[in-house]
């Protein structure tokens, strides 16, 4: 507790460093190994647009010099690094000339919104169900409606979303049908914006957080389990605590703790997550970025998109690692 | 003046396969400030008759007949309290101290907000300063010093102070009664003397009644005014402590205090037979298991200072290594085992050292050595029938000529450590009861016809009625299938019966060795003596000491701390211990 020793965040550092550039090596290989050509692809989405290319073979040449495909595979490599590092993901060959970065740079505050606001309440509201699912002073009716929810666990988030869409949208017309926000409004801090953010984010996260809770709730109903039948919580009813400080302070409070490292790792899983329902909303967030690369075999971007998961997993990782003692005393920052 | 009343009270739990009366017609009156013992064994209802006068019967248990009445409230009888006037009840007026020292307080709250929150829950929200002097007092009253204690985390605790501060939380409401579970069960003996004299202390300081549950009869005899045994849910008999010690009636009773293995007491054994089944002998001497200066540390700290002996197989032995938990006798097994290297020196087999085998070596090895662990309910797999458990190494090691030989090995097995096959194999784990499945772990061991078995507290989580019954086919192995054993133990009385030789462990050293009469019998270290004079005898003439007495001991004990004495008795021929 307290102070970080410099030793512990010095390991966890390198640990950190080490853990993203194994990644990034990694990621760099396996779009390789699909044996696919971007430039031919290139050349493809040309043809298909002009109806016929002059002189293929010079443009092919061309593109893969402009590429950087002409360079041996090392230098590939070690450029490849050095600029992942820096944040330089290159051009994307499907958009040329667009930099990744600046596709990663419009697409992530989307992604970030939805995804993490939509995690975190999935994150409460499954746990909390979870710990009802268990406590014995939970209302019979919940226990019976939480375990019934459950069946939208078994959904899958493009056919929430599409339910939701069709009952919300297009019937009721409560909720507008796509988009981030909506055209009567420019992206800029004003309260209008901000209100039609929100409002257009609403179901989208809605499909996410029905889908998902179930995650939450089933591990938390587990742990909780294991924590009710410990000693602590028997005392603490034996002192005549009342029941809802037992809940939070006994139950709870130990059985989220294995909870809070599924919480960081989620948080790197989130950016590509929910790739669907960032589509059938035509949300332009990280998901719809992915998608949209991987289907025009855009190296650059995939590579830039799960670098960005990576490293968004490694650093939540890092910082629960240094939080963790916070929240459990019996852990140390050890070596 | 009655403070407690049980009134025909009967306890049924409705299960799926009907209802189990778990406790019948049982009715006792409890007066003020008396201690009441309730004895019995897991399943007997001693728990479940203490606790339904909390109203914590476990789900889906309920009381089915009678009444409980509590003479301090002016509605007495507690089974037609409303749930939150039961709760007001709850540690104000019955307080309870339970079983799992290591575990019963929450692990990510202080110890002084555990007894605050237990304050504020009955007296309602008051200023810290307040509620500090409040904790202070209640853990001084068990000797702990709460400035230092107050701010820890359990985990920062020993058993023995986790204890303490229940202790101290059952009291700091000044309780008409205390209900204790099993409050020592997971302690070693000094500890536990040391935890019940403090509770008896502060009890009587108070004047609360005390139900104190167990299945130790010597702790019994020792701590409480009067026993109630309880067999199957029902009371068999009640009374004070002398007549239920000195005369019992019930044959259950009696039975009871007679599977206890006591130092210098009767032995529960078989005569030696005349002619002992041979051990492994080699012509040339070498011994069967030997350590040459080994010992073991753990980062800085050391649980287990160089230590060298041999143990000659030739005729069959069992040494006993007792001590605390703790003390590296644990350290030693897995070392024996080579689960763990030695940090130096070596651990040798038939010679060879172990840690340094090629593969076959290490296969055989793993055949000839064998282990028995301590907790019968962790050893098996859960979603095998226990003959995969029996079969598997049978079958691994090659020992096996086909199915019906496999079979008749494992059900002469089951005979060999008093299993009825027939009850026994082709079941799951989870359908034995502790003691049937500690015996065929015993039956596993023995199908491979080892060379030495390493027993680490083989018993002491098994009925104490079952736990002699136990030793016995382990002392079988040795008698009658020429096994070498290693018997790791805390208890002393067990240790004395079974071994021809003891080490006495302490902080890693050997501080006592020799035969167990001469050990256990007549002990001269200081923490043999201590170990020996906490010890609950089930004698009534006996005194268990004052805790000053206890702390006394402990105090002699410090005063030793860190300087290394030795203190080796006679030897026996086959087995030399040297220390480096």
């Amino acid at each position: 507790m307290g102070r970080i020793p410099a030793g512990y965040l010095a390991n966890r550092i390198t640990t950190l460093v080490l853990t993203v550039v194994i990644a990034a090596t990694l990621i760099w290989i396996i779009p390789r190994l699909s044996g696919l050509d971007p430039a031919s692809a290139a050349l493809g989405r040309m043809a298909s647009g002009g109806g016929s290319v002059e002189n293929a073979d010079q443009i092919l040449a061309q593109l893969r010099e402009s590429f950087g495909l002409d360079q041996p595979l090392s230098m590939q490599y070690l450029l490849y690094v050095w600029n992942t590092l820096t944040f330089d993901f290159g051009l994307s060959t499907a958009s040329f000339p667009t930099p990744v970065a600046a596709m990663i740079g419009n697409a992530l505050p989307w992604t970030i919104g939805l995804m993490l606001i939509s995690l975190v309440i999935t994150f409460l509201i499954g746990n909390l169900l979870g710990a009802l699912m268990v406590w014995e002073h939970t209302p019979r009716i919940w226990k019976v409606a939480i375990p019934a929810a459950m069946v939208f666990t078994s959904v899958p988030p493009i056919l929430s979303g599409l339910l939701l869409m069709y009952i919300f949208s297009t019937q009721l017309r409560w909720f507008p049908l796509s988009g981030p926000y909506g055209l009567n409004v420019e992206p800029s801090w004003t309260f209008d914006f901000a209100a039609s953010v929100l409002y257009h984010g609403f179901l989208p996260a809605l499909s996410i957080v029905v889908v998902t809770f179930g995650f939450w709730a089933l591990g938390m109903r587990g742990l909780m389990i294991g924590v009710q039948g410990e000693d602590y919580t028997t005392l603490a009813k034996a002192k005549g605590l009342r029941p809802r400080y037992i809940l939070y302070r006994y139950m709870i409070r130990n059985a989220i703790l294995p909870q809070i490292t599924a919480f960081a790792l989620k948080i790197g899983m989130l950016v590509a997550g929910q790739v669907l329902v960032e589509r059938i909303f035509a949300y332009p967030g990280m998901g719809k970025l992915l998608y949209d690369a991987i289907l025009t075999q855009d190296y650059p971007v995939i590579q830039g998109v799960s670098f960005v998961i990576i490293l968004m997993t490694a650093v939540s990782v890092f910082l629960v690692d240094l939080v963790y003692p916070l929240v459990d005393p019996r852990i140390r920052h050890g070596a | 003046m009655t403070i407690l009343d049980f009134k025909n009270v009967s306890i049924d739990f409705p299960t799926s396969t009907g209802i189990v009366h778990a406790v019948t017609d049982v009715s006792l009156s409890i007066g003020e400030g008396r201690r009441i013992g309730f004895i019995g064994e897991s399943g007997s209802g001693k728990t479940t008759t203490a606790l339904s006068a909390m109203r914590m019967l476990a789900s889906p248990g309920f009381v089915s007949g009678g009444e409980i009445h509590l003479h301090s409230l002016p509605e007495s009888n507690l089974l037609k309290l409303s749930d939150e006037d039961m709760r007001n009840v709850r540690l104000s007026r019955i307080s309870y101290i339970p079983q799992g020292a290591m575990n019963s307080l929450n692990p990510v709250m202080r110890i002084e907000n555990q007894i605050w929150d237990g304050i504020v829950a009955h007296e309602g929200a008051m200023a810290e300063e307040e509620l500090r002097q409040r904790s202070n007092r209640a853990l001084e009253s068990v000797g702990l010093d709460p400035d230092i204690v107050g701010q820890l985390y359990p985990h920062e605790l020993s058993g023995g102070m986790k204890q303490r501060v229940c202790i101290a939380i059952g009291v700091c409401l000044d309780p008409d009664l205390i209900i204790a579970d099993e409050p020592t069960s997971a302690l070693d003996v000094i500890t536990q003397r040391h935890v019940m004299q403090t509770l008896r202390d502060v009890q009587g300081k108070i004047g609360a009644g005390l139900i104190l549950i167990g299945h130790d009869m010597g702790l019994m005899a020792q701590s409480v005014d009067e026993i109630g045994v309880l067999k199957k849910g029902e009371l068999v008999e009640f009374g004070p402590v002398r007549q239920i010690i000195e005369d019992p009636q019930h044959p259950y009773t009696r039975e009871l205090i007679s599977s206890v293995p006591l130092v210098g007491g009767e032995s529960f054994l078989d005569p030696k037979p005349a002619t002992p089944a041979k051990g492994y002998a080699t012509e040339d001497g070498t011994p069967l298991l030997e350590l040459r200066s080994v010992s073991k540390t753990y980062g800085a700290v050391t649980a287990l200072h160089p230590m060298s002996f041999s143990l000659d197989g030739e005729e069959p032995k069992i040494i006993s290594i007792v001590g605390q938990s703790g003390s590296g006798k644990s350290t030693m097994g897995s070392l024996m085992l080579g689960f763990n290297e030695p940090s130096t020196g070596a651990v040798l087999f038939k010679g060879h050292d172990i840690n340094r085998q090629s593969a076959p070596e290490a296969l055989a090895f793993r055949k000839d050595v064998q282990a028995v662990f301590q907790d019968p309910y962790a050893c098996f797999n859960p979603f095998y029938r226990v003959n995969h458990a029996l079969k598997f190494p049978f079958e691994r090691f090659g020992l096996s000529e086909g199915p019906a030989h496999v079979q008749q090995a494992m059900e002469d097995a089951c005979r060999a450590v008093g299993l009825a096959p027939e009850t026994v194999l082709g079941r799951y784990p989870h359908q034995l009861s502790g003691g049937q499945r500690q015996r065929l772990i015993v039956a596993r061991a023995l199908m491979l016809s080892p060379k030495l078995l390493i027993a680490d507290e083989p018993v002491s989580m098994v009925d104490a009625s079952l736990r002699a019954t136990i030793l016995k086919n382990i002392h079988d192995l040795k008698d009658q299938h020429g096994i070498s054993i290693v018997y790791i133990t805390h208890d002393l009385a067990t240790a004395y019966h079974v071994s021809d030789y003891v080490m006495v462990l302490y902080k890693g050293h050997v501080v006592e060795a020799g035969p167990p009469k001469d050990v256990i019998g007549d002990p001269q270290h200081a923490y043999t003596k201590l170990l020996i004079s906490s010890i609950p005898w089930p004698d009534l003439d006996r005194d268990w000491g004052s805790s000053e007495d206890a702390e006394a001991g402990l105090a002699e004990l410090a005063r030793i701390d860190g300087r290394h004495e030795m203190i080796l008795r006679s030897t026996i021929p086959g087995f030399s211990l040297g220390v480096d």
